[in-house]
Formats: C-alpha cells, sequence, structure tokens
C-alpha cells in the first residue's frame, strides 16, 4: 500500500527540489505538498498522510504550531522537523514537542529518504493483509482486544481510511474528511481492502461510542439503501413522499453546511445522541420562562478539543466542531 | 454593582442579566425593561444544574437569544434579540470575568466583586 508524505515548507524550489528526488521511491511513498501550516492543515483533512515532514519557519503557522495540531489531532501522524535555523534548543523543544527525526539544513535528500522509509516500516510492522473483506477481520481485532492502528485502502475506488483500536475498542476512524462513527460506516461500506497494521495507537480519546457490529451492520444498511431497487411504477410516488431517514437528515444537513461555508466550516461529526435530550429540555425551559418561542439550537463550549452545536429533535442531533470554526456563520446555516 | 454590567445592559438589545450561583441561586438580576413573571421566583436549580462542564452556551430561539457564561461565582445568564452582535458580548464578558470573584467567606453579594 503506498503511503502518502506531506512535505511542508514556504521554499517552493526546495519542495519541488525535494518532489523531483523523491521520485525513486514512488514504490514506498507518495508526495504532497504545503507551502505553510495552513495549507499543510487543508492536506491533512483531505487526505490519509502517514508522514509529515515540515519546515519550522513560514508565514501563517509555523512549524511548531503545525507540529502541535497533529499532535492533537493526528497523533499517530510521525513528523520529522527539518530546518536551516538548527540549534541544541530548537531541536530540544521539536522532540519535546513530539517530533520523531530532526534534520538540520543543508542534507543530503538519501538522508531524509532514509529516515522517511524507516519511520514508515514501523507502519506496518503488524503485518499487511490483501484483498480482504474487512469485516470480519476487524471483528476479530475486537475479540483479541489488540491495540493497533489499522491503514485500510478500497481495492475498486482506492480510498484510504483509518481505525484506531485500544483493546479491542474502535476508539475513532478517519476518512476523507470525515472522522468518528461517520467515517466508520464509510470504510465499513468498502468490499474489498488492503490493510496494514501497525502495533499500538497513539489516540487516546475515545470519539466513538458504539460497539463495532452495531456499526459495521449499520454502514450494510447504508449501503444496501444506496443500491438502486427495481420499484414497480404504482409504489414510486409513495416512496418519494415518505418521510426522510435521520441518516439522510444527517447528509442533507452536513452537505449544507460544506456547501454554504466551504472547507473551513470546522464540522467533524454528526450523530444523534439521546444522552443530551435531557439537558436540552432543561436549556429549553429558559426560553419558556421568557417567552422567546421555539429552541431551536445551541452552541456548548465545554472547554473539549471540539465544541457542540444541539438541535433539538426526537432524539437529540449533535454537531461536533472544531472550536475555530466560524461559530455564528455556522449557527446561521444550520437554524436558515 | 449594577455598573460592572452596564456596558452589557447599554447593548441595543439587551433585555437582562443573571447572576447565580451554582446551586441556582440568584444573586443578580438587572432587566431594562419590566418582564412577566419575576425570576426569583422560579427554581432555576435544574436548569443550573444542566450547564455544568459547560464553559459558554449559546442558545438560539425563535423570538431571542440566551447566552451564558461560566464564572468564578457561577453562571451569568444575559437575554438578547436575535440581533445583538454576540461577538461584542462575548469580548464585554472576557473583560467582566476577571472582576467576578468567588468569596472566601460568607455570602454577602458585595464580596462577590472586585474593588
Amino acid at each position: 500500500m503506498i503511503k502518502n508524505v506531506l512535505l511542508v515548507d514556504d521554499d517552493t524550489e526546495m519542495l519541488h527540489a525535494l518532489k523531483e528526488g523523491f521520485k525513486r521511491y514512488l514504490e514506498s511513498f507518495a508526495v504532497l505538498l504545503a507551502e505553510d501550516g495552513l495549507q499543510a492543515l487543508e492536506v491533512l483533512k483531505k487526505n490519509i498522510i502517514s508522514l509529515v515532514v515540515t519546515d519550522l519557519k513560514m508565514p501563517n503557522m509555523d512549524g511548531f504550531e503545525l507540529l502541535a495540531h497533529i499532535m492533537q489531532h493526528y497523533p499517530d501522524i510521525p513528523v520529522i522537523i527539518i530546518t536551516g535555523y538548527s540549534t541544541p534548543e530548537m531541536e530540544k523543544l521539536a522532540r519535546e514537542g513530539g517530533a520523531v527525526g530532526y534534520i538540520a539544513k543543508p542534507f543530503l535528500i538519501e538522508n531524509l529518504a532514509r529516515q522517511i522509509l524507516t519511520t514508515l516500516r514501523k507502519e506496518s510492522e503488524g503485518g499487511t493483509l490483501h484483498n480482504i473483506s474487512s469485516g470480519m477481520f476487524l471483528q476479530l481485532i475486537e475479540m483479541e482486544q489488540k491495540t493497533c492502528t489499522i491503514r485500510l485502502e478500497e481495492k475498486t475506488g482506492g480510498q484510504k481510511g483509518i481505525l484506531f483500536f485500544r483493546d479491542g475498542e474502535l476508539l475513532d476512524a478517519r476518512v476523507n474528511n470525515m472522522q468518528g462513527e461517520s467515517a466508520a460506516h464509510e470504510i465499513f461500506s468498502w468490499d474489498a481492502v488492503n490493510l496494514s497494521i501497525q502495533n499500538g495507537c497513539a489516540l487516546k480519546e475515545n470519539k466513538i461510542q458504539s460497539d463495532l457490529q452495531p456499526l459495521i451492520l449499520e454502514a450494510m444498511r447504508r449501503k444496501d439503501e444506496e443500491e438502486p431497487e427495481v420499484v414497480p411504477d404504482g409504489v414510486i410516488e409513495q416512496i418519494e413522499s415518505a418521510p426522510e431517514a435521520p441518516a439522510d437528515q444527517l447528509t442533507i444537513l452536513k452537505d449544507k453546511i460544506e456547501k454554504e461555508i466551504g472547507q473551513q466550516c470546522g464540522l467533524e461529526d454528526l450523530y444523534q445522541d439521546t444522552l443530551w435530550d435531557s439537558r436540552v429540555m432543561q436549556l429549553s425551559k429558559i426560553g419558556a420562562f421568557f417567552q422567546l418561542g421555539k429552541f431551536r439550537i445551541a452552541y456548548i463550549d465545554k472547554g473539549d478539543t471540539n465544541d457542540y452545536i444541539l438541535i433539538p429533535d426526537q432524539k437529540t442531533l449533535v454537531v461536533t466542531v472544531d472550536p475555530r470554526c466560524p461559530r455564528d456563520k455556522l449557527l446561521r446555516v444550520i437554524t436558515k | 454593582m449594577q455598573e460592572l454590567f452596564n456596558d452589557i445592559l447599554n447593548t441595543d438589545g439587551v433585555n437582562g442579566i443573571m447572576l447565580f450561583a451554582v446551586d441556582g441561586e440568584l444573586l443578580f438580576k438587572a432587566f431594562p425593561k419590566a418582564i412577566k413573571e419575576a425570576p426569583e421566583k422560579r427554581n432555576w436549580r435544574y436548569f443550573i444544574e444542566s450547564l455544568e462542564g459547560m464553559r459558554e452556551t449559546d442558545l438560539i430561539f425563535e423570538k431571542g437569544r440566551i447566552y451564558i457564561r461560566k464564572t468564578d461565582v457561577g453562571y451569568l445568564v444575559i437575554l438578547m434579540a436575535l440581533s445583538v452582535p454576540i461577538a461584542m458580548i462575548r469580548l464585554n464578558c472576557d473583560i467582566l470575568l476577571p472582576s467576578l470573584k468567588a468569596p472566601k467567606s460568607g455570602r454577602k453579594i458585595s464580596r462577590f466583586f472586585k474593588k
């Protein structure tokens, strides 16, 4: 399975020289480029990245900020620092910040390639499997209470995803710009995959509350729904006017947010969660007391890595967002 | 003590401020216009309990908005119209919050505020 390495440097000549030089390693890894930390965040959102190589001094978002962001949001991705202003203090800071490698400029491209290949090898130290159905295999991981990080590649579409297991419990999933249960549903709907297993799991926070089997069943159900069925003529009208399933409502809402705000919307996950129902009921009472009409939406900052948007419904709809999201714009779009 | 909240209360569209202790006791209230029911007559305990763990809460209703901020003494609740620039309210709260400090002893209201 070819892995993606993200190179981040504001020196574009250097970036392209590295890309050119790394062409000889194309069988081992592909290269993606970003010119500063902010661009790198966008690439990280949209792609499954196995390793980041970053410069330190960059405009907009420097290497230290990027390193901190990766350690917080993508702790499974190793980071190698390259810098032209190397000091022992800087190296110490980078190592303490979580960097696995530190190379001072100028360097030989082969030295960097060697460090990349050594680091990437660890990613599949637990073995690789080809052309399998992921469902049964992943249930084995759960039964055996394994702690590992599994990278999957869909055979037909070439999509890449990643699953994090700790003691057999699925903590999180990532694919494209999805995370959490929605990403797990997407990955579990893939028919045949290649997968590589990395021993260990850098992730600590549990973003998936469901067991594995219900997630797999739900993914299958969604997949079945997506596949076109042959419907007798007479019942088409009836089906079209049927109420929307919750899953469809979530998809519509997600599409709406992404369409109106774009990739900067900060959307992390959407799901229904009855655990919020009683709180939502209490919160709605203050509006009733002051005769403010129907309770439409709540934005909640608990100081967690994500903030929450709650939409009252029979089961509360929860949208988790990056705290740096355009909050008011998001609320306007959702309530519109 | 109302002076502390004047910047917020003088913002167009702000309809009231309440300050609650963590047990739901209403410590302070100010409403520029008369309201239908006196808030001190209501038991706010369960509502305040539902805010546990929340640093900042923004509730949007059909006809108004309620912004809630955790403070050292409990929760500051600001009632406003939908048109109020919430960023301004947040900023005013950021400035105001250091002045609200929990008392070391006793429950006299003046002890909640720094001189």
